[in-house]
């Protein structure tokens, strides 16, 4: 017998009394009459992000730019984005780790807890990880107040049963506080990151 | 007679600033989730969803896990079955040697850690590079973790300044790096500039390696994604560069689907390190470009703990790490004085079910207290299953001789109400035995503290004095 029907075998017949899904609807998360405030207040303190607000007439690139002023080589597939590279056209995967700015465009925005949902839509990931820092487009109306109501949209999304090979919600840059609890950004992924609210 | 938990503590305790410092960095943790519980008016419908919905799991795992097999398939994935630790070996072998990898980047896995998997891979010639920044520090201190989230907090700053002096060859290319950007830090053991020096010797082995492994924090029935949840984005750097991905994945990470994941999503960081999220909650469903991806599930015991009725629920943990934070003893014994690879209450209990002959010590490390009971997100309850344990240790050959000989003679004592009456008479003539004989090492009641004074008058005769 193969361990896969071995285990399966001793699953059920190890099961006694059977339990049901909990019905959800009784939850009443938390919720916030502004969401978008409150995602900028998460964004900018816990998550240790940067936010800008556009306002009408403000130019994307310019905003970019102003914001990394040093930066050698950005990095996006973005329409509308100028960039010093396309990500999806390297032969090498490790040429991205060379990536000063990563622009990438994010589909949900969490209140809660300033997380952002980026499904891959690029050729390699690694665009949003192996950049120095990184900048995320997101547009007002996508923003939700809690993690329930984000894991809803993605589920009655088009994509949710689709062939994405990745997503990830990514919270302000990467960080560590495995020395002595000190808290400390730029860990192993981008340093840091400004979230671009359209 | 002691057991090995309460030794190991004792040499532990003697270290006075250093058990402070451990006390108050995971109280410290306790008290960040408890801001985080009062923030939300639904923390205790989130836990008891979290309890219901792994209940309901775990009672239909079978199924569940033939539909995520059949999802992850459909994505794309290889899918493998290990029914113990030997097995996982071979197959996290196989598939490392059909793709002649050299080394390995590995984000954090307790999995791995149990079925010792990186010294199965290094006797076979495998380079494996821990990529969680604590886990790269113990690696190259060659230490185990001492906690199942933070593993490196006991460790100082000073002696991992050392460990990366000594251990990471082009050190001081680093520090010229840094300090060409800034200046250097007054203290070389400062953190920012060691966690600077990590991350460049860790995006060094992301490039070089020829496969990332991740453990699963949740495994996703309904659409076959593996979660992996990092501050540090380990498991993404780890994923994203390598082309060939290997997850391992204890059976009883899955949930049913995006619902619940909602629910976890919320809970684990919270309850884990304070924070309302973790930085990175990665779904992954398929491999690189040109790529492969493989997920082995892993069962090692954790079938037959289902057959276990007293003691099933430890199946609902998601290992945040809550219980050792809350846990008074775990606080003040640290993680190395447990004798299983996983300490605190929730290690206790899993070393049980491991080998309760071999694991037996650490029953012992508990005070009943009930803490872990209530911050435990998925409501596993931890202490009333030490306390369980600790009613089979006389079948298991395990008791204390001389705690089984208190309670016989206790017991002969309460079943003879003329005996007590008399002994209970006789007893103030204890408080004329002179200190230095009463409070010698052979009275076990003396030791940590001074024998008690017995009352003139015993309770059984205020009690009487008081009815009639």
């Amino acid at each position: 017998m193969s361990s896969r029907e071995e285990i399966l075998g001793r699953l059920r017949e190890n099961t006694r009394e059977t339990y049901n899904f909990p019905d959800l609807s009784g939850m009443n998360p938390i919720t916030f009459s502004d969401p978008v405030a409150e995602f900028i207040k998460k964004t900018t303190t816990t998550a240790g992000a940067q936010l800008i607000e556009m306002q009408e007439g403000d130019d994307l690139n310019e905003l970019i730019r102003r914001a990394y002023p040093d930066a050698k080589l950005l990095a996006s597939n973005l329409p509308g984005i100028t960039a010093d590279l396309n990500p999806d056209t390297v032969e090498h995967v490790e040429e991205l780790m060379k990536i000063d700015v990563g622009i990438i465009e994010g589909r949900i925005g969490v209140a809660e807890n300033a997380c952002i949902w980026i499904p891959q839509q690029m050729k390699e990931k690694a665009v949003c990880f192996a950049s120095e820092y990184l900048v995320i487009v997101l547009k007002r109306e996508d923003v939700v107040s809690n993690m329930h109501e984000a894991y809803a949209r993605l589920a009655s999304s088009a994509e949710y049963f689709q062939q994405y090979k990745f997503g990830t919600f990514i919270s302000g840059p990467s960080k560590t506080a495995d020395i002595e609890s000190a808290l400390v950004y730029g860990a192993q992924a981008a340093r840091g990151v400004t979230v671009l609210l359209q | 007679m002691s057991t090995q938990h309460s030794k190991a503590a004792e040499v532990y305790q003697q270290h006075t600033e250093v058990v402070q410092r451990h006390d108050q960095t995971f109280f410290g943790v306790r008290q960040k989730r408890d801001r985080m519980a009062q923030a939300l008016p639904e923390w205790e419908r989130l836990r008891e969803a979290a309890s219901q919905i792994k209940k309901h799991t775990i009672t239909h795992l079978a199924d569940y896990l033939e539909t995520f097999e059949a999802n992850a398939v459909r994505n794309g994935v290889h899918v493998h079955w290990a029914a113990d630790a030997d097995e996982y070996n071979r197959i996290v072998y196989d598939i490392l040697s059909q793709h002649q990898v050299k080394k390995v980047v590995k984000s954090k896995s307790m999995l791995t850690e149990e079925c010792h998997l990186n010294e199965n891979l290094e006797k076979r010639g495998i380079d494996v590079v821990e990529t969680d920044l604590g886990e790269r520090i113990l690696q190259l201190m060659k230490l185990a973790p001492s906690h199942i989230v933070m593993p490196a907090l006991h460790v100082h700053r000073e002696d991992i300044g050392n460990t990366f002096r000594k251990l990471i060859p082009n050190f001081d290319e680093i520090a010229q790096s840094y300090a060409a950007v800034g200046s250097m830090p007054a203290d070389e053991n400062d953190p920012t500039f060691l966690t600077f020096v990590a991350r460049m010797h860790l995006r060094q082995q992301f490039a070089e390696a020829e496969a990332g492994m991740t453990g699963a924090n949740f495994g996703i029935a309904e659409t076959g994604d593996v979660v992996v949840c990092t501050n540090e984005g380990n498991a993404d750097m780890s994923t994203s560069i390598p082309k060939l991905h290997i997850v391992s994945m204890g059976i009883e990470k899955l949930i049913p689907n995006y619902e619940a994941m909602g629910v976890f999503q919320r809970l684990l960081a919270r309850n884990g390190t304070g924070q309302e999220t973790t930085v990175y909650t990665s779904h992954f469903r398929g491999p690189r470009p040109g790529g492969e991806m493989h997920i082995i599930l892993v069962d090692n015991g954790r079938s037959s703990i289902l057959g276990n009725e007293e003691h099933w629920q430890t199946l609902k943990c998601m290992r945040c790490g809550a219980c050792m934070n809350t846990c008074p003893v775990y606080r003040r014994s640290a993680g190395y004085s447990y004798t299983y690879f996983i300490p605190g209450p929730i290690g206790i209990n899993l070393g049980m079910l491991r080998d309760p002959r071999q694991y037996s010590d650490n029953v012992s490390a508990c005070s009943l207290c009930c803490s872990c009971d209530n911050v435990c997100p998925a409501k596993v309850d931890l202490s009333t299953q030490v306390y369980r344990w600790r009613q089979q240790l006389d079948s298991l050959g395990k008791a204390d001789p001389m705690k089984k000989m208190m309670s016989q003679g206790m017991s002969f004592l309460f079943n003879h109400p003329s005996v007590y009456k008399t002994a209970l008479k006789c007893s103030p003539m204890v408080n004329w035995v002179p200190a230095p004989l009463m409070n010698l090492k052979l009275n076990p009641w003396a030791y940590g503290h001074q024998m008690m004074k017995f009352p003139k008058k015993s309770f059984h005769e205020l009690w009487k004095e008081v009815i009639i």
